[in-house]
């Protein structure tokens, strides 16, 4: 991504190289403002980049898929119970402050 | 929709927490391999797509509104993607787009965009659609995405066809503009 006045064909290889890659942070810090307005112009790109994610998902999504799904299961469990006690610690919180003004 | 989804997705909107967290158990087995592909699909990295799949499941836990009267694998992906995963891939590159020319809204409809055309095949369909639609391009259009598909680069892509890197992107971006007219006018009879 080194060229800094990519055309839009160019910016679309790119673009699908970086989802294809998992690296979309360093396209979209990549362009320059020119390339920005480009990408905002372009119909084209827009409509491009709907088959670009299907494609990237037909060819690459089946990689994605975790084995152990166990351990996931216990992470979001986890959040679960982190924001349970987020909303017992407000709830408490609010209960002394109404304590607190009396 | 399978007896075990019906099922978790019967005690996912139960009034109250507990009987939900039970829940979520058999809910994260039946459909995380549909729903982590789906995220795949905006984001193309694992390790974003669990971060937001994580807080997707703990959104639906906190409020299941959405996904009361759901009859199909479908329609529950529809719902969950227009409700719970957008507003989570909004917020992925929200940060990063304080160092991006593009604007928020571009970013957002790069990352978080619409639900458009055949975004709700499942995987299997989708390939087997891909594939027929691939079947009817050019051998030099189809060989050049099929490369790219089979995880090559444009230079790798370039020496294969014996033309220039310039020349592969250009072809790369006229096809997957022609496949998208064939797959809209496929979707639009279907």
């Amino acid at each position: 991504m080194g060229n800094t006045h990519r055309e839009i064909q160019e910016l679309l290889a790119d673009y699908a190289g970086a989802l294809r890659d998992g690296g979309l942070p360093t396209f979209l810090k990549s362009l320059t403002r020119e390339e920005a307005k480009r990408i905002s112009e372009s119909e084209d790109f827009w409509e491009a980049t709907e088959v670009v994610r299907l494609m990237n998902s037909a060819g690459f999504g089946d990689n994605v898929v975790t084995p152990d799904v166990g351990l996931f299961i216990s992470r979001v469990d986890a959040g679960i119970a982190s924001r349970t006690k987020k909303a017992k610690a407000s709830t408490r919180d609010r209960s002394r402050a109404h304590v607190d003004m009396q | 929709m399978d007896k075990a989804l019906r099922n978790a997705l019967k005690g996912l909107t139960a009034p109250d927490a507990e009987s939900r967290r039970r829940a979520m158990e058999p809910f994260v087995r039946s459909t995380f391999g549909i729903f982590i592909r789906h995220l795949h699909r905006y984001l193309g990295n694992e390790v974003e797509c669990e971060d937001v799949l994580e807080d997707v499941y703990a959104d639906i836990w906190e409020n299941p509104e959405h996904l009361r009267a759901i009859d199909s694998e479908r329609q529950l992906l529809r719902t969950v993607y227009l409700y719970y995963m957008r507003k989570r891939l909004r917020e992925v590159y929200r940060r990063l787009n304080r160092s991006s020319y593009l604007s928020q809204n571009d970013v957002q409809n790069l990352v978080a965009p619409e639900l458009g055309m055949c975004d709700l095949l499942s995987q299997s369909e989708l390939k087997a659609l891909l594939h027929r639609m691939l079947g009817k391009l050019k051998a030099r259009e189809r060989k050049a995405l099929e490369l790219w598909m089979s995880g090559m680069s444009n230079r790798a892509i370039a020496n294969q066809l014996e033309t220039t890197v310039g020349a592969v992107k250009m072809l790369e971006f006229r096809t997957v503009l022609k496949l998208r007219r064939m797959l809209k006018e496929y979707c639009e009879q279907d």
